[in-house]
């Protein structure tokens, strides 16, 4: 079994932009460990992490996941204030116990070529190690935008997005025909096309597709991210606030148009 | 065929027990078979409002552990007819509720011919919040103009939307908005949010608006549901909702500053 080192090494190496859709890799079997690190990398980063998305990937400890207690796993992390989104790379044996536990089981679907990220977790004998990837193997959030891998289905939502809500439209884009609400949350891995005011917060790309955007009647969030770039609107001085807008990445900044 | 209406809001002290009293007593008054069940287990302050305190010798918790009949622990109104109180219990605590029992209660109810069962919800989004609003057909979700009742409000309906019985079966719950407490002065001078502001956020259906109004707190010390009032503001306004509620086209009043009052700002000074 791999215990997390006590010595000076980082137990968590947060990779690329701080992207919606973290990848927790984790190299110990101990959840109290894993959570305990998770519990710092959290506390050091901003208030950003609060409720984010994330995917645990079991790679590093696939062949003795029997000592995982994936239970006290998922509630840890939903206490530390994460979305468990799902779980990778468990070997048969245990996928009952990981179902049961509450996981969803992500396959990685897109079985392609995967590009292998450029920096490979070289880290070491560490508790857990949380980097900003994708739900395959095509690790960076700086990789080239992937369009071509998205199956582009689109999910509709008919409803506001209420305070406390969360949709997220894995591998496509997200239509939502009324407005979302303060304190709500939509995600998507493609472009998110609000038909209304956007007062939440509301994330396209969250795969690393750098080329989504958002789109939206009424700009009133309170954060926007495209592939891991955020922003708080509150922070940003901007003439479209409340107006109906388009919000595209560009290198590294998000700019905000009014919409054609 | 019965209906369930819950009073619901998440954040508290909104009007929800108020507004459960006024609306269960004009359903009553205009001859539908009425119960009010109050789900505050622990608080215990729809008797209050209702005036039915001295009269409860069971409650919510005693039926649903099967201590008492369900005929016994319903308090007959001495005012209007049709109308029922089911008290909650205040020794127990909200876990008291459980989920079986509050489905065989409102199932008993359904069997004895209420046409409406009107469900008091405790703030929070917790348990009895979750109580409250699993079994309803319809809510009544009551705000106060301002920003955080309004998000509460939100996030209610959000509950309701995806944690109801009838979402889990694929329908959904019809909801009404109720905004109380409202004061078109300080609407006017911009403390308080307006109707539009509320609309635009939570995009339901407006039932009504009950003004902010002294016969209320009167009218509930007195223990008498402040529809009865027919000479206060926020009694004629309830009136007005439950009319809407049953299918009456009835214009919003109390919504802008008295004429009066306004003139006397233009020139009083
Ligand atoms: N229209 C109104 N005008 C003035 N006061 C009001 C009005 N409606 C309610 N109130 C007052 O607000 C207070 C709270 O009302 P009520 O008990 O009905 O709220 P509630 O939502 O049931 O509270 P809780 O969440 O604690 O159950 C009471 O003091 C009541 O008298
Ligand atoms: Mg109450």
């Amino acid at each position: 079994m791999s215990h997390p080192s006590t010595d000076s090494v980082s137990p968590i190496d947060l990779k690329g932009e701080m992207n919606m859709q973290n990848i927790l890799h984790i190299h110990s079997t101990e959840v109290r460990d894993i959570l305990h690190a998770l519990a710092a990398k959290r506390d050091e980063a901003p208030p950003f992490f609060l409720r984010s998305p994330i995917t645990v990937d079991c790679k590093a400890v696939e062949s003795e996941l029997e000592a995982l207690d994936f239970t006290a796993l998922i509630e840890g992390i939903k206490a530390l204030s994460f979305v468990p989104v799902g779980i990778r790379n468990v070997s048969d044996d245990v996928v009952e116990s990981v179902t049961k536990a509450g996981w969803a089981i992500l396959r990685d679907s897109k079985a392609k070529k995967a590009v292998k990220p450029t920096s490979t977790e070289s880290t070491d004998n560490t508790g857990v190690q949380a980097s900003s990837g994708d739900n395959t193997d095509n690790d960076s959030a700086e990789s080239e935008p992937m369009n071509e891998s998205l199956g582009n289905r689109v999910m509709v939502i008919n409803r506001p997005v209420r305070s406390g809500q969360q949709v997220y439209s894995p591998n496509g884009d997200i239509v939502v025909l009324s407005q979302t609400g303060a304190g709500s949350e939509v995600l998507a891995d493609g472009s998110v096309h609000v038909y209304g005011n956007i007062a939440g917060r509301v994330l396209a790309g969250v795969n690393g597709d750098r080329s989504a955007r958002i789109f939206c009647q009424g700009l009133e969030a309170e954060l926007i991210a495209i592939a891991g770039h955020y922003q708080l609107l509150d922070e940003i001085d901007t003439p479209l606030k409340g107006q109906p807008a388009m919000i595209s990445l560009d290198g590294d900044k998000l700019v905000i148009e009014p919409m054609i | 065929m019965s209906k369930v209406i819950v009073i619901t809001s998440g954040k508290g002290g909104v009007g929800k027990t108020t507004t459960s009293a006024a609306f269960a007593t004009g359903l009553a008054s205009k001859g539908y078979k009425t119960v009010v069940i109050d789900f505050d287990v622990g608080l215990r302050n729809l008797d209050l409002i209702m005036g039915v305190e001295r009269r409860v010798v069971y409650d919510f918790v005693n039926v649903i552990n099967g201590e008492a009949g369900l005929r016994q622990s319903l308090i007959k109104d001495k005012r209007v007819d049709n109308l029922y109180v089911l008290p909650a219990s205040q020794t127990r605590d909200k876990d008291a509720l459980s989920m079986k029992g509050v489905e065989s209660v409102i199932n008993e109810l359904k069997q004895d011919g209420f046409d409406y069962i009107v469900c008091d919800s405790p703030a929070g989004i917790e348990k009895g919040a979750f109580m409250a609003l699993y079994f309803a057909d319809e809510a009544i979700v009551v705000t106060n103009p301002e920003v955080s009742s309004v998000r509460d409000s939100d996030r209610i309906l959000g509950i309701l939307q995806s944690k109801s019985r009838k979402a889990e079966e694929g329908g959904s719950i019809k909801e009404h908005l109720l905004i109380t407490r409202y004061s078109p002065k300080r609407v006017e001078d911009g403390e308080m949010l307006s109707v539009e502001d509320i609309l635009d956020i939570l995009a339901i259906p407006l039932l009504g608006v009950i003004p902010e109004s002294e016969s209320v707190l009167q009218a509930s010390n007195q223990g008498n549901p402040v529809i009865l009032e027919t000479k206060s503001t926020a009694g004629q306004a309830y009136e007005d909702i439950v009319d809407r509620f049953l299918g009456e086209t009835v214009e919003h009043r109390f919504l802008d500053v008295e004429k009066q009052g306004f003139l006397k700002r233009l020139f009083g000074k």
